[in-house]
């Protein structure tokens, strides 16, 4: 799965058919907004991963893995994401409203929680749970409290899958409700695995033994966070690189597409330290009356210092191993500081180690250096930053008040610290490359665009913009100049040949900025329109180049330099 | 994989002038015709075989399968680099069986048969049962008090069939601690070997107590305690242990009984959020007579070695009492990894009054601790005392 040999075959089948054809930069669909996937997928079969070895292939294999500075594979070609079974295009796209954002992906009703029947332990991870049927007969996930954190890891559970669903993941229906032991039953057909690796009848002690691990109400009762059964066939864990070798549809190396290198902005932002595979999940389900495989997001509670053990105080600073840091603490016996050790945090027991003054998304680390968070370049992390920066403050507390905490100020908290994060989010990322965006160009040959650094505050406007337009060649590429434009604002008239550009014609126009303060806004967004007869389409836009330039985001020296 | 990613898909999914078949009107209809082609090639998702094996492994570990182990715990401080292997067994869903046993270099031999149930009473309790027969051939005595000399070193040997049970329980669950035990074991001390003289060549059995008996002792001993250490015992990084152990060595033939209180406190003081951790242990062990009974010399308090005074060799120092001052500053490096600095100091006396901070023997080190989350496999450790270097290899924690 996902080696590259095993795509040889295919490669030499698309080398062949490349031979006999040539074709056009642009389609008539340009841009898409759908990845089709027009195959059955009815044979791809589960497939584990094993935590061992992914932890230590990341740890020591992909942290020393120099990015290859591949622009996303899965973009379309005015280099935004199109919906497919892995995303689908919320915020940045659509205007959600504070109360849409507060159900999420919640479609159907929530856990009764009168009576639940217990079905099977909670195998992996660190928070207690089980597998149980409500009142209702429907099955769940539940998902306990630490007593360390008592409502801490439910609430990040809620607010992150809030968060991830209005990126535009597929994260579980997630309720926080109820359990009371008292009034649980255990189904008989349920068991557990014993440490002796028998599966023997779960009991009533089974049940305790994993409530002593949970933090408990006065009444006896427990809050839980309830996952629902995610539909479809359960393949397994996904992987943050190579492609699914049962998948026909599954075309693009998943360490290239964009949502998932885009995961290195968003976990920055959430927190969301825990990456491991194991927290992921493919499900084959029919859509249209075929099968496809459908990636989700299955756990993203690992979100706002809630991963692990509270006293771990490197999370979301440091690897869980990594060589510079160690070898610095080594040589000076732990007195060169690393900023985890000195940073301030906010005390409240329902929030884990989360802020937002020191924070810096260009050094933060997950647990593990995961392909695709390796591979992240600069036009990414813009396309990431843009998405963070659209959620609104309302959003945030939106978001954050499904958490329902019973502390305000926690609540509150936590959302300030998500406010500032992503400000942090967007004055590190939207400033980097040149971030003229939404360039149109009307019928009468106004081309405005926007500046998303300027607009949100990040950065001065430049000094003018420079556009060079040039007739383009849709079947050759071939370019010819036709004018250079320069305004301080972003708008400006067309020369007046593009004007008698016929329809089904191509310009291309490269836009600068001039900026004393933003040495790489002096590199062209490139921007293609087509003439229709309702006017001008924008059917290409290119931030940064494929191939060797500044665009790869380093991930190995920022540790050790901070 | 670049030179693919770069080839199938840019900017569109699927490049134009690669992927594009000549009848593929619509990007739409490209990217289709790549699905198709892969269609024809699809495999089973399989891993790769470095991954199965790993898997295969960790699998085997983690559902009770391994039965074989390591096992470096030698019959007796001293005895040297240590071969052993154990294997271990379920006996039910969480008690496990384990025998094992090891040998050294110079002659140390052990065998031993361990039952372990970690969650009795509600996981109120553990309890362990353990039998088995070791001898060591060679361990030093140096004399009694704190003038004895090195050079002074006799060697004896011993051989000790043993039974046991430990029980220990914590009623709240969490900190406070009562353990309870007995032994039935029979100590058989003979000559040694090696390159220092026997002890009969060098003692009688009027100038050394106990020398050549073979009492049987019935050992009990009862513990009570707050034990606050996390993340776990084997590997704390806070909190401590506070505790008083009372010893009854009976001897079967009322010779040689006598009765030992261990007092020991441990603290774990964690600095700037765990990047040091300051820990300290004091342990004083203070035997009693039985009227008309004497405590055999090899039955006596003693320090020195890996875990006590580490820059000298094990049971250096000998007599009725002992105490034990223990510091280490300790560095994380990182999850895995701490160095520490260390500095031990420690007395023994033929009175407790004597068991003062006047004229201890120090030591002073630098120790690598390779840990998890709750255990501390590998600890090397170099120590330098008033007697010269010691390089100490374990396989726990100091304290």
């Amino acid at each position: 799965m996902g080696r590259p040999l095993a795509w040889l075959p295919l490669i030499a089948l698309l080398a062949a058919t490349a031979a006999t054809a040539s074709a056009p930069r642009f389609y008539d669909d340009d841009p898409i907004d759908r990845e089709p996937e027009s195959r059955s997928a009815a044979r791809a079969s589960p497939l584990g991963i094993g935590l061992i070895y992914e932890l230590g292939y990341n740890l020591f294999v992909n942290a020393n893995r120099e990015p290859t500075n591949t622009r996303a594979a899965n973009v379309n070609t005015i280099d935004e994401v199109p919906d497919s079974s892995w995303f689908t295009n919320r915020i940045g796209r659509d205007t959600i409203a504070p109360e849409r954002l507060a159900r999420g992906v919640n479609a159907d009703r929530p856990p009764a929680p009168e009576r639940w029947v217990l079905l099977r332990e909670k195998s992996a991870g660190v928070s207690p749970g089980f597998t149980a049927r409500d009142a209702n007969g429907e099955v769940w996930f539940l998902q306990f409290d630490q007593p360390e954190r008592p409502e801490g890891g439910s609430a990040a559970v809620e607010i992150g899958s809030k968060l991830f669903w209005a990126l535009g993941y597929n994260v579980v229906e997630t309720f926080i409700t109820r359990f009371d032991p008292a009034r649980a039953a255990i189904d008989p057909q349920a068991t557990v695995r014993r440490p002796s690796g028998a599966r023997t009848p779960f009991t009533r002690d089974d049940m305790t033994r994993v409530l002593e691990r949970a933090a408990r109400h006065d009444d006896g009762t427990y809050r839980v966070s309830a996952g629902r059964m995610i539909p479809g066939k359960i393949l397994g864990p996904f992987r943050y690189a190579g492609t699914r070798s049962d998948d026909p549809n599954d075309l693009v190396p998943h360490e290239h597409r964009r949502e998932l290198r885009a995961l290195r902005v968003f976990g920055a932002w959430t927190n969301l330290v825990d990456w491991k595979a194991g927290n992921t999940l493919d499900t084959l389900v029919e859509e249209h009356g075929r099968a496809v495989v459908k990636h989700y997001l299955q756990d993203v509670g690992a979100t706002f210092g809630m991963a692990n053990n509270p006293d771990e105080w490197d999370k979301g600073w440091e690897y869980f191993y990594e060589q510079a840091p160690s070898r610095r603490r080594l040589m000076t016996f732990g007195f060169a500081l690393s900023p985890w050790q000195t940073v301030p945090y906010a005390e409240y027991p329902s929030v884990g180690l989360f802020e937002g003054d020191r924070f810096d998304p260009t050094a933060w680390r997950p647990h593990t250096p995961v392909t695709a968070y390796i591979e992240m370049r600069a036009d990414d992390a813009f396309w990431a930053a843009r998405r963070v920066m659209a959620f609104s403050d309302e959003l945030i507390r939106a978001a954050v008040h499904t958490g329902e905490f019973s502390d305000l100020a926690a609540e509150r908290h936590v959302a300030a610290v998500l406010i500032k994060r992503r400000d942090a989010v967007g004055r590190a990322y939207l400033p980097a490359i040149n971030p003229v965006v939404d360039p149109r160009l009307d019928q009468v040959g106004v081309l405005t665009f926007a500046n998303a650094a300027v607009a949100a505050g990040f950065a001065e406007g430049p000094t003018a913009y420079h556009a060079s337009w040039l007739r383009f060649d849709n079947a050759t590429e071939r370019t010819d100049p036709i004018a250079e434009t320069r305004s301080t604002a972003g708008t400006m008239n067309a020369p007046a040949d593009v004007m008698r550009t016929p329809i089904g014609g191509f310009i291309e126009i490269d836009i600068t900025a001039e900026s004393a303060g933003h040495e790489s806004w002096g590199r062209p967004v490139r921007t293609f329109f087509r003439r229709t007869t309702a006017g001008w389409k924008l059917v290409g836009l290119e931030r940064l180049p494929d191939g060797k330039s500044a665009a790869a985001v380093p991930h190995r020296a920022a540790a050790g330099e901070r | 994989m670049r030179r693919f990613a770069r080839a199938i898909v840019l900017a569109g999914l699927v490049p134009p002038g690669v992927v594009s078949a000549q009848d593929a009107s619509s990007r739409v209809a490209v990217i289709e015709q790549a699905q198709e082609v892969k269609d024809q090639n699809l495999r089973p998702a399989e891993v790769g075989r470095v991954e199965q094996y790993v898997t295969r492994l960790t699998d085997a570990f983690l559902s009770g399968q391994v039965h074989w182990h390591p096992f470096w715990q030698n019959a007796y401080s001293g005895g040297g680099f240590t071969l052993g292997a154990g294997y271990t067994q379920y006996v039910s869903s969480y008690n496990t069986l384990d025998v094992r046993g090891s040998i050294t270099f110079s002659g140390y031999k052990r065998i031993e048969a361990e039952l372990v149930a970690p969650e009795l009473f509600t996981r109120h309790g553990s309890l362990s049962v353990l039998g088995g027969w070791r001898e060591a051939t060679q361990v030093g005595f140096y004399g009694f008090g704190m003038t004895s000399a090195e050079d002074n070193r006799a060697n004896y040997g011993f051989t000790q069939p043993y039974a046991s049970a430990l029980l220990e329980l914590f009623p709240t669950r969490r900190l406070f601690l009562v353990r309870g035990g007995l032994e039935v074991t029979q100590w058989s001390q003979g000559a040694g070997s090696g390159s220092a003289p026997s002890v009969d060549e060098v003692y009688t059995d009027a100038t050394l107590p106990g020398l050549g008996t073979k009492p049987v002792y019935w050992h009990t001993q009862a513990t009570v305690g707050v034990d606050s250490r996390r993340p776990a015992r084997g590997y704390a990084r806070r909190g401590g242990f506070y505790g008083v152990t009372a010893h009854d060595f009976t001897d079967h033939d009322k010779t040689y009984g006598f009765n030992r209180i261990d007092y020991e406190a441990i603290q774990h003081i964690p600095i700037l959020r765990d990047t040091w951790v300051v820990s300290l242990r004091a342990r004083a062990e203070t035997t009693y007579d039985k009227s008309g009974q004497q405590i055999p010399f090899y039955m006596m308090p003693s320090l020195g070695g890996g875990s006590t005074l580490r820059g000298y060799s094990s049971w250096r120092l000998r007599d009725l009492h002992s105490l034990l001052l223990q510091g280490e500053w300790r560095m994380m490096a990182n999850r895995f990894f701490d160095v520490a600095l260390f500095y031990d100091a420690g007395k023994v006396a033929a009175s407790r009054s004597d068991l003062d901070l006047s004229r201890m023997k120090t030591d002073f080190g630098v120790g690598f601790r390779w840990h998890g989350l709750a255990r501390t496999p590998l600890r090397i450790e170099l120590a330098k005392g008033s007697e010269g270097f010691s390089l100490v290899f374990a396989a726990s924690e100091v304290f």
